[in-house]
């Protein structure tokens, strides 16, 4: 593929970008991380509180990229076959079985969007572990396969009762997860208030232009960025050491006020994570439009990427969100490139 | 030789008269002495001078006679055996007052004896003469009596016992603790010095030594390297080095701002610090990628460590040349 296809399908991310930014205000830092995960072909999950504006990010993506769209409510009482199919009494009064969401788009589903996954129980996030690894799923007798499907997937970290912590091989899934935080500048928050474009949201999305990306050729071009981006020697020691703290801070001497550093980490991240981190990485390059990855484009998805694929001792956990950003924070400031 | 006969003839033939001549005892009131004595009476050894200064005030018309006085080198005898006191010296002044006149004798004595315990001696009585209306006196100077003292004690003694007012007290010697106190202060300021080089971040002056400074050291030999490539990448590592070590953690281009904000004394090489992540960026990222830092990458990472090294002296960094 040539550069100038290089650069035509980067003016088509920017384009993405800039039309999501019109809809959702003073989220351009996720915005870029999705749009990102998108090209790297990454499961993303966003974390928020209540009302931010998550959903309706996660819709606007949805609309610019074009192809099957499904979506499920995460409630305590779903199951995983309610995934894969619902039944029904029909008009003649004999049962009827139909496709579920995971199913109705076929291979054309681009985007299956899990609203409120931790409200699910730990069997559907079992299912949604092979459908997000492999992207395939196995149904009346057939092996169904979702080669373009992306996962979004929202939780409020907020509400506690009826939800179910997502297990770390869950997470570990998901190429990204994104802290969705209220904007602080007092010209957005007040245009959220008083701009009545904001309060319809089925309209606001719609603002969208629709199947900006050709959904199913984003795989195809992801491979082409993958190949095309290098990770030079010293970047490669680079990320390798940015691994080894993740795993043993202690050794990089990061130290966390109030936190035994020597205790804190129970598993550093997954060779998976690490992967996908430089996938990532590799994909804010070529936004960049650089040819090869440098520690800013590690920087730029090093957060995302790995603070939800640490696992931490218990007594830590409750302060996950507030210790993992610090610990990363650290990391980056302790590694030296080259 | 004929004269010194004649006069020798002369002085014999006058003390044959004077011993001729009746001896009256001088009567007291006719003479009044004053004597000064040596300070102390006792601890007079072998060699010790003693002097006594007599002072005559004698009525007129009586004239001492001087031929009457001790003689120099003269030593006195007790029972015919020497007493080991000699007249060292003698000094006479004369003085007229009107009806009487005063002889000032200045008497010194050496001490030519000694004994293994203190003894007792005397400086000896003299017997000097006066003349008047052709009649000769004689008058008895008193004798002065005093100790002799043994030059080393008799027997075992312990010395820092001895506690004797005239040797004053032992004094130790100082010089070996002299010695010692200079040798530990010497150490002393070494360790000082140690100290001070270590407090102060392993430099010998304020603003010295800094990561910039030895890195400006480090690339000048770089820069000797045959291998151009070798040593441009290992000035760049250096370089990234003192970045890293004056901000305290890792400095990246994206995390330039934050650097400049916690060290604004770098603020004027703003720019000079984006070209050389530029420069960086090629050298160890992407070889394809430009910097802007011109033909000879190896001068300019000289001179932009030089630049950094002003900024953390606080000085003003130099223009380019």
């Amino acid at each position: 593929m040539s550069d100038r296809q290089l650069a035509d399908w980067r003016e088509l991310a920017q384009k993405l970008e800039s039309e999501i930014n019109k809809v959702v205000v003073g989220q351009a830092s996720p915005i870029r991380a999705i749009t990102t995960a998108i090209f790297a072909r990454g499961h993303v999950l966003l974390e928020g509180d209540v009302g931010v504006g998550k959903t309706t990010l996660l819709r606007a993506f949805t609309r610019g990229i074009g192809g099957g769209y499904q979506r499920i409510e995460g409630t305590i009482d779903l199951m995983p076959n309610d995934l894969v199919y619902h039944t029904y009494l029909c008009e003649d009064g004999k049962p009827h079985v139909s496709p579920g969401p995971l199913l109705m788009s076929g291979e054309n589903l681009a985007v299956f969007f899990f609203n409120e996954i931790n409200r699910a129980r730990p069997q559907v996030h079992s299912l949604l572990l092979r459908v997000m690894a492999e992207r395939t799923l196995s149904a009346f007798n057939k092996e169904h396969s979702f080669p373009h499907m992306l996962v979004f997937a929202d939780r409020n970290q907020v509400e506690k009762e009826e939800t179910f912590e997502i297990p770390s091989a869950a997470r570990d899934r998901f190429m990204m997860e994104i802290p969705i935080v209220v904007p602080d500048d007092a010209d957005i928050m007040e245009s959220l208030i008083f701009d009545t474009r904001f309060h319809d949201v089925d309209a606001l999305v719609a603002q969208v232009q629709p199947d900006i990306l050709h959904f199913d050729r984003l795989n195809a071009f992801s491979a082409v960025i993958q190949d095309h981006v290098q990770a030079s020697a010293t970047l490669r020691r680079y990320a390798l050491d940015l691994w080894r703290a993740t795993k043993a801070p202690a050794k990089f001497g990061i130290k966390i006020d109030g936190v035994d550093i020597n205790r804190l980490v129970l598993a550093g991240a997954s060779p998976r994570g690490m992967s996908m981190m430089l996938r990532a990485a590799r994909v804010n390059a070529w936004i960049h439009g650089r040819d090869a990855v440098l520690p800013d484009d590690v920087h730029a998805v090093f957060h995302e990427t790995t603070a939800h694929r640490l696992v931490f001792s218990p007594v830590y956990e409750m302060r996950r969100t507030e210790i993992a950003r610090e610990l990363l924070n650290q990391i980056i400031q302790a590694v030296a490139a080259p | 030789m004929t004269v010194l006969l004649a006069a020798a003839g002369l002085l014999l033939s006058t003390s044959l008269a004077v011993a001729e001549q009746t001896l009256y005892e001088m009567k007291e009131a006719n003479v009044k002495i004053t004597t000064v004595e040596p300070e102390r009476d006792v601890g007079y050894t072998v060699g010790d001078i003693l002097q006594r200064t007599i002072v005559l005030e004698v009525k007129k018309p009586y004239t001492l006679l001087e031929t009457s006085l001790p003689i120099v080198g003269y030593e006195h005898r007790w029972k015919g055996q020497p007493t080991g006191i000699e007249l060292h010296k003698i000094e006479t002044e004369q003085n007229d007052l009107g009806d009487s006149t005063t002889y000032m004798l200045r008497l010194d004595y050496q001490v030519f004896t000694n004994n293994i315990v203190a003894k007792p001696a005397i400086l000896p009585a003299e017997f000097i003469k006066f003349k008047a209306d052709g009649k000769f006196y004689q008058y008895r100077i008193p004798s002065w009596g005093f100790r002799i003292s043994p030059i080393a004690t008799f027997g075992a003694a312990k010395i820092e016992l001895d506690m004797s007012p005239f040797r004053g007290p032992l004094l130790l010697d100082p010089n070996p603790e002299k010695k010692r106190l200079k040798v530990l202060i010497g150490v002393f300021a070494v360790a000082l010095l140690g100290l001070l080089y270590i407090l102060g971040s392993r430099a010998w002056l304020p603003r010295m030594g800094g990561p910039f400074a030895s890195a400006c050291r480090d690339i000048n030999k770089l820069r000797k390297l045959p291998a151009a490539d070798v040593a441009l990448q290992q000035a760049v590592a250096r370089v990234h080095q003192s970045l890293n070590a004056t901000a305290g953690s890792s400095v990246f281009s994206d995390s330039l701002d934050s650097f400049l904000q916690k060290k604004p004394k770098f603020a004027p090489v703003k720019t000079d610090i984006e070209q050389f992540f530029g420069l960086s960026r090629q050298v160890f990222f992407e070889p394809q990628a430009a910097h802007q830092v011109g033909d000879s990458p190896l001068n300019w990472l000289r001179d932009f460590c030089r630049r950094c090294r002003d900024c953390e002296r606080g000085l003003t960094p130099e223009e380019r040349v």
